[in-house]
């Protein structure tokens, strides 16, 4: 009998402490089949598990074209990403997916990307320019803002540096007022602001905002001044996911189903939608 | 012509079916007035007539409020896990309700678009419903409302229709009907007559008009700020289906397994940083209309609701979607004359 519920195992190869609470952890497939069967487009998410404690839904933010592995990337909050947390190398975990609609990439070619995040929500950001500074060439110019609230918050940050070296990127990195240290050589201020003052073009842009709902409500109208139309700003949703499937009934955002018909939504398709994520 | 049966032979015949091996469910009195559909030792105490409607409903034996869908066991640093794959035997359901009926092809749209809950199709596939037409019905009623009706065969492989005297028209409607019913009848030129059934209370396209131009409308605190968020109604529903998936074990492994869940819980869309999207219980019992009258309908052309009003008669405040269905056409026009 198929089983649209079973996980696949995965192997815990690599665990990094990105901030006092949040952890990213690369994992290879147990299965050489299920590897040779695996593939997914960024945007995507999996459902992760920590057997006996049960599963969670997270991004996967590597690129998609790194072919033997899968990385996700978690805050220590609940019973499952506790579990989560505790895990050492070779341990070994579940994973179904991959899950959802993905970020447009093709249609992004030819233009300028912009990325705004916050927090725990550069992790769906990240894959999104590894797979656009693999394709560097079919991009336009690159700008990426990045904040959290204190600069022991922020998340990937050797590879901000990575990216910064890369031609026509521009990275910039902020943190909340009160947030930075002795050494900060970054921006202070919250990413909308910083972002206004940073005064990137709009220019042929498609802009791609992941953040806390604060952030997203100060960063759009932003981009509306600028005249990003709202077909060219894009987000994902993170409404709470049981199966991933389209069966077990809470993602929805009024008519839509986050898990299939999401979770990346453009401005335009948001708007046309009850506030009801 | 018309086949017909009657209820000694009709036990006679649940009686053969538990020996073949079948489990056969009907509705039994488990407390005085408390009719519950459970799975049967004999023919003899099924309920044939004195009752509106079970407490629960038939979708428990096809989606079990509690299911495993795989097993995994701790061996050091690995675990091993194995698909849940107990076996599923033929089940027939006797004297199921026509609006229990109905619920299933209703169910199947959701566990097959797109991809297929074989823990769902094995078990629907492997049963047999035999529902019993509506003699009577009560003030919660409203399957006249949503396109059914007291002698409605949908989602029914035979049909029982009172004849008086103890005796049964048998209307087989499927082929599962008719192996459960083959040589059990005799031919008889009597036809039941259909009992008339509740007053239409709303028009479901209103409503489903009205849900999409409402949702930050008033009218969701107003009909429903006594909801204890208890989720009876999503228990006792023939079509509600939301389902948690959680790990059940010990030290040593344990099952990964489905469980019931209900848009009614607080906890239901609750996110990992503290973000609810329904923070109040209005708006969790608007989602329960709007994916019954507009969601579902969007995505399936079907309603998910079959009129039972087991939310109403289960409900401890008084509620279900009636009393908000029937708010809606008082707010949105003409109200229909009963």
């Amino acid at each position: 009998m198929e089983n649209i519920y079973r996980p696949d195992l995965i192997e815990v190869v690599g665990i990094r402490q990105e901030t006092p609470d949040v952890k990213s952890v690369r994992a290879r497939f147990v299965e050489a089949a299920s590897a040779a069967r695996f593939s997914f487009q960024v945007g995507q998410f999996g459902i992760f598990s920590a057997f006996g404690q049960g599963e969670s839904t997270f991004n996967i933010c590597s690129s998609s074209n790194w072919k033997d592995r899968i990385e996700f990337c978690f805050r220590r909050v609940g019973k499952v990403t506790e579990a989560l947390w505790q895990i050492d190398e070779g341990d070994v975990i579940g994973f179904r997916g991959p899950y959802g609609n993905s970020y447009p990439m093709k249609a992004w070619e030819g233009r300028n990307l912009i990325f705004l995040g916050g927090g725990i929500a550069m992790p769906p950001i990240r894959c999104a320019i590894w797979y656009a500074l693999e394709n560097r060439e079919r991009y336009g110019d690159i700008t990426i803002v990045y904040g959290a609230r204190t600069v022991a918050d922020l998340v990937f940050v050797d590879e901000l540096d990575q990216w910064a070296t890369y031609d026509r990127v521009r990275v910039i990195r902020c943190v909340d007022p009160g947030g930075e240290t002795p050494d900060w050589k970054g921006e202070i201020g919250f990413v909308p602001t910083v972002f206004d003052r940073a005064n990137v073009p709009a220019e042929n842009a498609v802009a791609l905002v992941i953040g806390p709902p604060v952030m997203i409500k100060f960063t759009l109208p932003i981009l509306d001044r600028m005249g990003l139309a709202p077909g060219d700003v894009y987000t994902s949703l993170e409404n709470r996911m049981k199966c991933g499937l389209g069966k077990c009934g809470r993602c929805n955002a009024g008519p839509v189903y986050v898990c299939k018909e999401g979770p990346v939504f453009t401005l335009e398709q948001l708007k046309a939608l009850p506030l009801d994520y | 012509m018309s086949d017909l049966i009657s209820g000694a032979a009709l036990r006679r015949l649940v009686d053969e079916w538990i020996g073949q091996g079948k489990r056969v469910a009907g509705p039994v009195l488990v407390k005085p007035d408390l009719p519950s559909y459970v799975y049967l030792a004999g023919g003899d105490r099924f309920l044939l007539d004195g009752f509106v409607r079970p407490v629960n409903s038939i979708k428990e034996f096809v989606f079990p409020r509690h299911e495993p869908i795989c097993a995994y066991r701790f061996e050091g640093k690995q675990v091993r896990i194995a698909d849940a794959d107990a076996q599923i035997g033929d089940q027939i359901v006797i004297a199921a309700r026509p609006c229990d009926a109905a619920a299933l092809p209703i169910l199947d749209h959701v566990f097959n678009w797109d991809c297929a809950d074989e823990f769902y199709n094995r078990r629907r596939r492997a049963t047999t419903v035999v529902t019993l037409a509506c003699s009577t019905h009560d003030e919660a009623c409203f399957c006249t409302s949503v396109g059914l009706g007291p002698a409605a065969t949908r989602g029914s492989d035979a049909m029982l229709l009172d004849l008086g005297g103890g005796e049964y028209e048998v209307r087989v409607l499927t082929e599962k009907g008719r192996d459960a019913f083959a040589g059990k009848t005799i031919t008889s030129d009597r036809i039941a007559s259909e009992a008339p059934g509740p007053g239409k209370r709303f028009e479901a396209a209103r409503v489903r008009r009205y849900v999409g131009e409402h949702f930050d409308g008033p009218i969701w605190a107003r009909t429903t700020l006594a909801c204890l968020g208890c989720g009876a109604c999503a228990y006792s529903c023939p079509t509600c289906h939301c389902f948690d998936i959680v790990d059940e074990g010990n030290l040593n492994g344990g099952a990964r397994v489905k469980n019931w869940d209900s848009c009614q819980f607080v906890t239901f869309t609750l996110h990992a940083s503290g973000h609810n999207p329904r923070s109040a219980q209005p708006q969790r019992q608007r989602q329960r209309i709007f994916h019954k009258f507009r969601v579902y309908p969007d995505k399936f052309g079907d309603l998910l609701c079959t009129g039972c009003g087991s939310c109403g008669r289960n409900c401890a405040a008084g509620l279900g979607v009636l009393n908000v269905l029937e708010a809606i056409e008082r707010d949105d026009g003409e109200h229909l004359q009963a």
